[in-house]
């Protein structure tokens, strides 16, 4: 019986002992310029924001209990919210979900170690970056430069031209209705678009696959290279363009049943160039080994 | 700051950027380019009317205007400023290419408005304006498109203002020639 | 589109590519992004570290890139070796052991080989899975590399693998330097 006493007495202290502690949560509300600078950095979790049309900075968050605070400081156009660990976090949970709302004409800044970083409704330049996490953002007209190192790169715009910069390692990169200038590069992730009006693109990747489909703007200017991955690009523009595309010893196809031509009587090396319409933009496509793939339809 | 100061919008927030880039930030720099570049662009490309020029000019500019901040008066806008700038790095990147020419006599009266008899193409205006002699399209790109008075526009060029108008004269009477018709007067 | 007034043409104009970089490369501090300062420096407020560490690295590769070349002119032919450049052997070639040597300039080599020598350690601080994928893209550059130089070697005079070299070694230059900074991100934090 005391045995019994005794391992019912250890079992409940195991279990107060490993019952998890009350999750913390964290909540502020400061004032905000419409036009001015938010910053947001944490290292574990996730950060949400979306833009709305008050004047303020609302922050609310889920904390882990390996949390130290989460410091929120306001000066005339600046506002800074930032996720502090103790520098010996050890094995306690150190993520912080932020769900933060700002005004949507804000210029949003973010840093991320392995927290997933995703933004909603900005009108403002974005400056989004993560080391794992994943980086999801709506575009709008103002620029955008999106960065993960391992994690994937989601973009969505809605065809206005902004000037949009995404880059990873290896993540991949997926951007719906791009318009405006468009710059993409990844040493192994794959990348795929849908062009809405993109007046410019430019992508290089090393090994990642490469597609994109859609519409061009009028006089496009396009630059897709990779050493070995596919390059595939099906988009036409008003007033045509002229091609280019290139190749050491990859594959070169296309729709108009033109035939690609060796470069070189003594060395490998084909090209494909042509004229699609007026000829007004320019296209050209390069790699090393990777095939090459290009239609207007 | 407090939220009735957000609120009605009294913040300066340029001239809160201003006071951190003089402090050394140079994120608070670039927002002031992000926010300045295309106009900075606009004015060194048509004053170049050479692309890689414009870059150069353009960067030139952000450059000197970062080493210069210490200097800058609210008085005048950023944008003016920056402009100013703009230009003195444009008139010095067109003076290794040749002589300054030298204007015929002209009279001085009013300049008016810009406008045009009929609509006409954009791409056919630009074309226009830039094979317009140097100065005149200086004067008239300050003048017409970027709104500056005779005399700001006479300072930034470093042209008594007597000149310039007479710049503004010579580019009206060449757009005229060049486009078949009339660029009216108020 | 149609305008009936000079005041009605388009006041900004999008300049064809980022400029910022090249400016930034002027007016950021002279730290480059490798220093040791830069990572045991007192801290300012956590979102300014992590700009600068951004702006340093972006400065740097703008640096990079404005100063790298590749002396074409110095591209030797199969078998001979250029002393004092870095040399990059090709292994497993079909025909002869080719050495084909490239001149990236000094800067370039200074700051590719003390990103390198940091790499280790900046790779154990990232997170386990995300270090694994980076060795993985930098292992896939450096077969890029390989598979150019090789061809190079068969085919020194052809322009398209030059530039996807080049190219090459400015996607892994950006790679060790978003490493280094990757790795930092946290002590801004």
């Amino acid at each position: 019986m005391r045995t019994l006493t005794t391992a019912v007495l250890w079992m409940s202290l195991c279990v107060s002992a490993t019952a998890p502690a009350a999750a913390k949560t964290f909540d502020r509300e400061v004032a905000a310029d419409p036009k001015g600078i938010v910053d947001i950095s944490n290292v574990a979790g996730a950060i949400e924001v979306t833009g709305w049309d008050r004047n303020q900075v609302s922050v609310h968050g889920e904390l882990g209990e390996g949390v130290e605070r989460v410091d929120v400081t306001s000066e005339p156009g600046h506002t800074t919210i930032k996720v502090v660990l103790p520098n010996n976090s050890g094995h306690h949970d150190g993520s912080a979900h932020l769900k933060v709302q700002i005004p949507q004409g804000s210029e949003l800044d973010v840093s991320a170690v392995s927290a997933d970083v995703t933004a909603t409704r900005m009108q403002g330049v974005q400056r989004l970056q993560s080391v794992s996490g994943e980086v999801s953002a709506e575009l709008a007209q103002a620029n955008a430069d999106v960065k993960s190192v391992s994690g994937d790169v989601t973009l969505r715009g809605h065809g206005q031209a902004a000037g949009v910069h995404a880059s990873t390692v290896s993540g991949d990169v997926k951007i719906e209705h791009a318009a405006g200038d468009l710059e993409v590069s990844t040493v192994s992730g794959d990348v795929h678009g849908s062009l809405d009006g993109a007046r410019s693109l430019r992508v290089r990747s090393t090994s990642g696959n490469v597609t994109f489909a859609g519409k061009l703007a009028n006089g496009p200017t396009v630059d897709v290279e990779s050493i070995s991955g596919e390059l595939t690009l099906k988009a036409s523009a008003d007033g045509g363009y002229a091609y280019e595309l290139t190749t050491f010893s990859g594959d070169i196809g296309n729709c108009f049943g033109e035939h690609a031509e060796r470069t070189s009587q003594y060395s490998p090396g084909r090209a494909l160039r042509g004229t699609r319409g007026n000829g007004s933009g320019r296209v050209h496509m390069k790699s090393m080994s990777g095939e090459l793939m290009l239609c207007d339809k | 700051m407090t939220q009735a100061q957000a609120q009605s919008g009294e913040i300066d927030w340029e001239a809160g950027l201003v006071q951190r880039a003089r402090a050394g930030d140079a994120r608070a720099f670039e927002r002031i380019y992000r926010e300045h570049s295309g106009r900075v662009y606009g004015l060194c490309l048509r004053m170049t009317r050479d692309v890689q020029l414009a870059e150069d000019c353009t960067q030139e500019t952000f450059i000197n205007a970062w080493r210069a901040l210490g200097r800058f008066e609210t008085r005048s806008t950023l944008g003016t400023w920056l402009h100013r700038i703009a230009v003195n790095v444009s008139l010095s990147k067109r003076r290794k290419s040749g002589p300054v020419e030298s204007l015929p006599d002209d009279d001085t009266g009013a300049i008016g408005d810009w406008t045009l008899e009929t609509p006409v193409e954009v791409r056919e205006i630009e074309a226009a304006i830039d094979a317009l002699p140097d100065g005149a399209r200086d004067a008239l790109v300050l003048h017409a498109l970027y709104g500056y008075s005779h005399d700001e526009a006479a300072q930034m060029l470093g042209l008594a203002e007597g000149t310039c108008k007479a710049q503004l004269h010579r580019a009206r009477r060449l757009l005229r020639d060049r486009l078949g018709m009339e660029v009216l007067s108020a | 589109m149609k305008i009936k007034s000079l005041r009605d043409l388009p006041q900004e104009i999008a300049p064809p590519r980022d400029l910022w970089p090249g400016i930034a490369a002027h007016i950021a501090p002279s730290a480059d992004a490798v220093k040791a300062s830069d990572v045991a420096a007192a801290r300012p407020a956590a979102g300014r570290i992590v700009r600068l560490r951004w702006l340093a690295a972006a400065a740097a590769l703008a640096c990079l890139a404005v100063g790298m070349w590749i002396d074409r002119s110095l591209l030797p032919f199969p078998g001979k070796v250029e002393g004092g450049a870095l040399t990059v052997s090709t292994k497993g070639a079909a025909g002869p052991a080719l050495d084909v040597s490239y001149v990236p300039d000094a800067r370039y080599q200074r700051q590719r080989a003390a990103l390198l020598a940091s790499l280790q350690a900046r790779l154990n601080e990232l997170p386990p899975e995300t270090r694994t994928k980076v060795l993985a893209s930098l292992a896939t550059i450096g077969k890029a590399k390989e598979d150019l130089e090789r061809a190079l070697g068969k085919n020194p005079g052809d322009a398209l693998l030059q530039e996807l070299l080049v190219n090459t070694y400015q996607d892994e230059m950006r790679v060790l330097i978003d490493v280094h900074t990757a790795s930092n991100s946290g002590e801004g934090i």
